[in-house]
């Protein structure tokens, strides 16, 4: 298993940067995701967590996405259901979302996946 | 169905940014960071009209029935984008080609979406969001996602081409304040 790191982007495709360590398990995604062809960019993510638990005990999960499209937000909902499955293999799921404070959408948002997937997220609002 | 005059005024007067053509990555890109960059000294404004714009703009690349095959496979969908400037707020209107029999369900999917409110869209955009993929790009949602960023009603037209086919006009407002 290797760890996964994606520079960010926002010249012809605008994605996220990416950091999943797995001898941490620190994993972040951060940045915007406007990317129409999400499935070849996130699949290996929902992979890479799925095998996570044959290596390591714990892991913090780190979203400051302050943007994403519709595509995306599927994969989202993905990634925070494997987590929610890792959780029940007994592994310690710690998952955060950094928002600005004044983006009431980004909260709701975060608060329906809390709803979808029955998994906690701290949310950090943040005021830069 | 409104009339040629109307189409005329609802495309031409108060446009702050217009554009005619393939809606491929390279083009999406430029028109993202003009928009997000210079459309207005508000960022807040100008980030949920970036957002209403990558959504209907991917609407575009993905089922213009005009399409640019230069690229190679299905090709990248050709259409038109204008955001119009008023005292207090802006309209964002797309327009592409499509047939009677695509174009209905989106028109009712569109009221659908106009008589829910902020709560029943969330609701909704959860559904469809649990759904499996059906269709290429996750636009299912996006209709819902525009409505629920613009906080307003979406506006549809057709107009006859002479072709046969349809010209497809969506627009949303986007308030200033």
């Amino acid at each position: 298993m290797e760890d996964i790191h994606i520079q960010g982007s926002k010249d012809v495709y605008i994605q996220p940067t990416v950091d999943f360590e797995v001898a941490t398990g620190r994993c972040s995604i951060s940045g915007e995701s406007f990317l129409e062809e999400t499935a070849k960019f996130y699949s290996p993510m929902v992979e890479w967590i799925k095998a996570y638990s044959r290596f390591g005990k714990n892991i913090d999960f780190t979203f400051s996405l302050t943007y994403f499209n519709t595509s995306t937000s599927k994969w989202i909902l993905t990634i925070l259901a494997e987590l929610k499955k890792l959780e029940g293999q007994g592994v310690a799921v710690n998952v955060v979302w950094h928002y600005h404070e004044d983006d009431v959408d980004m909260r709701d948002d975060i608060s329906d996946y809390m709803a979808d997937t029955g998994l906690k997220i701290d949310l950090v609002p943040f005021n830069e | 169905m409104e009339s040629a005059k109307e189409t005329k005024h609802r495309t031409t007067d108060n446009i702050a940014i217009s554009y005619t053509g393939v809606f491929d990555n390279e083009i999406l890109s430029v028109l993202a960071k003009e928009i997000e960059g210079t459309l207005s000294s508000d960022d807040k404004v100008n980030k949920k009209v970036f957002k209403i714009f990558i959504e209907l703009a991917q609407n575009i690349s993905l089922y213009s029935l005009e399409r640019d095959v230069t690229s190679g496979g299905d090709g990248m969908g050709v259409g038109t984008m204008i955001i119009r400037n008023f005292d207090t707020y802006y309209e964002f209107s797309t327009g592409n080609k499509t047939t009677k029999e695509n174009i209905i369900p989106v028109m009712e999917k569109c009221d659908n979406i106009n008589s829910m409110s902020r709560e029943k869209l969330r609701e909704y955009r959860r559904l469809q969001r649990n759904m499996p993929a059906g269709q290429k790009g996750g636009g299912n949602i996006g209709l819902i996602q525009v409505a629920l960023t613009a906080s307003n009603p979406i506006e549809y037209a057709l107009v006859k081409c002479e072709d046969g086919n349809y010209f497809y006009i969506v627009s949303v407002r986007i308030n200033k304040d």
